[in-house]
């Protein structure tokens, strides 16, 4: 049996290989359109393509979470592109120097903000969790697809202030909640 | 609790956003051969597990699990469909290659290199071998191999050889060469004995030597001979289809070229190509297997296109002629004494002229 764009996902989800051959063979070009907006700053073809090979993989080894059709496939893949590449950045942007034309992709956030995103992957998501659904997405938005609160007010219908009103909110929740937590308990 | 894949669910992601980039397909395959190296390894383990557990509750023998999974890394090739891979141009001749070739997994290694053969394929007048190398080293991004697969008993031979990087210590390779004086046609096998000994970076045109050889025997797949006495006439040159011969994944396409004095007396060369369609609309894509003949204006040729399509009724060959004068490209000839220039005659024709021949139309046989 071979892999169509009926059947793919349940194949994927089934861990069948030729299901990611499939992926590879139509997503490759988004997947590529992706990652290489977002790390041609870094003039690292080694770390774009590694990249890429890191999105699919995630892709196989997660596939079991995706739920939805093959549009909602499509959206979910380029979501994981877009965050893996920013994290692909982040990573090989600490370790190298850039000349101030490039500094506008997180013109956005503020120091603090970065500082979250520092903070131990893990902690993060499971804080987010807990927020209320829009507020999630927001976040989600913000610290994981790098989008401008300009661009998440556009897509929620919502004002700017709102936004960073809720962002701001969000934050305090967070803050809280780390605090209470002693050195080295985590929260579940 | 949701993890990050499952929160990106409900990520509100307008897919509109991004642009996609165009991708070749080499670079598909190099990501699907990381991936598959990837997922093997942890596969492998979890298969082993479970085939053990198996072996367990039923009591099967050791012996019996060795075969259960005799995948070891060495067999696995890195890169599926070779035949495929290397067809950059996307003519498609080699789609059912792989399919109907022999899996020979013959490796050989010296001096750090690992050369494997892959598969082989022989449709009758051709044959086709892909092999794959592993270096601990990088050998750069062009090399050549030095010393080609002979074929017992053939004295001449056309035909192409091409190597392409797969990554930094990977390569494929297809070679495929038409014998031009072995039986004709029909012939059910042939010996190939292969002695490399080296391979060529023409970039800094170092020699990396080792030795890899190979013996085997290639069976021909099955064919199907349709002989035919049509031919068509026009401007002084003939074009004669002689035979065509259907094998699972192509046929092949035998004629003749003959030129009258007067168009030889006027051009350098001649040059009929075929063009091929079917009663259906398919037009076949095909590759050139050289040919030999008298002088160069009169020869018996060969083509091999990709496989014919079962439901058509009708071959509708094109011959498409092409006259030039090579009056530019000198030729040299080595002797005792040294080179020597081989001077051309004048001739009349200036440029290159192309002219369409009458279509000739083949009835298949069923």
């Amino acid at each position: 049996m071979k892999s169509t764009d009926r059947n793919f996902i349940k194949r994927l989800q089934h861990q069948e290989e030729d299901a990611l051959e499939f992926v590879v063979d139509i997503y490759l070009p988004i997947i590529k359109g992706i990652t290489y907006k977002v790390l041609i700053p870094l003039k690292n073809e080694g770390v774009i393509e590694e990249c890429i090979n890191d999105i699919f993989l995630s892709i196989w080894n997660n596939s079991k979470k995706f739920n939805g059709d093959s549009t909602d496939f499509r959206k979910w893949i380029s979501a994981i592109a877009k965050f893996k590449a920013i994290d692909y950045y982040r990573k090989a942007s600490k370790e190298m120097e850039f000349s101030s034309d490039y500094m506008d992709l997180n013109a956005d956030l503020s120091a603090e903000d970065e500082l979250i995103m520092l903070e131990d992957r893990t902690e993060l998501i499971q804080l987010i969790n807990q927020l209320e659904p829009v507020e999630r997405e927001i976040f989600i938005m913000k610290f994981f697809l790098g989008l401008k609160t300009e661009e998440i007010s556009r897509k929620l219908g919502l004002t700017k202030a709102s936004i960073d009103n809720r962002v701001y909110r969000g934050k305090k929740k967070l803050t809280k909640k780390v605090t209470t937590l002693e050195l080295g308990e985590s929260r579940v | 609790m949701k993890d990050i894949y499952e929160l990106l669910n409900d990520a509100n992601v307008d897919d509109n956003e991004f642009e996609e980039m165009a991708v070749t397909e080499s670079e598909k395959t190099k990501v699907k051969s990381v991936l598959k190296k990837a997922i093997t390894k942890k596969k492998r383990v979890s298969w082993k597990m479970k085939s053990l557990a198996v072996a367990m509750t039923v009591g099967l023998s050791v012996t019996t699990l060795g075969l259960a999974f005799p995948a070891s890394a060495g067999n696995i090739p890195i890169i599926g469909d070779i035949f495929r891979f290397l067809d950059n141009e996307k003519t498609g001749l080699y789609d059912n290659y792989k399919e109907y070739s022999t899996a020979m997994n013959m490796s050989q290694e010296s001096r750090g290199i690992k050369v494997t053969i892959n598969d082989a394929i022989f449709d009758g007048k051709t044959v086709a071998i892909t092999y794959s190398i592993e270096s601990e080293k990088d050998l750069g991004d062009d090399i050549t191999t030095f010393g080609s697969p002979d074929i017992k008993g053939a004295k001449g031979m056309a035909g192409s050889s091409k190597i392409s990087k797969v990554d930094d210590y990977h390569y494929v390779g297809l070679y495929r060469a038409t014998p031009i004086d072995l039986a004709p046609i029909g012939k059910e096998s042939v010996d190939i004995k292969w002695n490399l000994d080296s391979f060529i970076r023409p970039d800094t045109t170092e020699k990396v030597k080792g030795n890899w050889k190979f013996t085997f025997s290639l069976n021909a797949t099955d064919s199907r001979v349709q002989l035919s006495n049509q031919s068509t006439e026009q401007n002084g040159v003939t074009v004669a289809i002689e035979k065509v011969s259907f094998t699972p994944m192509s046929f092949i396409v035998y004629y003749n070229q003959e030129v009258s004095k007067k168009v030889s007396d006027k051009w350098h060369g001649v040059d009929a190509e075929l063009e091929i369609k079917d009663d259906l609309g398919n037009i076949y894509l095909g590759v050139n297997n050289g040919g030999s003949g008298k002088d160069s204006y009169n020869m018996s040729r060969s083509n091999t296109f990709e496989k014919l399509d079962p439901n058509a009724s009708k071959l509708i060959i094109t011959p498409r002629i092409r006259s030039y004068d090579s009056t530019n490209s000198g030729g040299v000839e080595f002797t005792k004494n040294g080179p020597k220039e081989i001077l051309k005659p004048v001739k009349s024709g200036v440029g290159n002229e192309e002219f369409v021949m009458e279509d000739i139309v083949i009835e298949l046989e069923k």
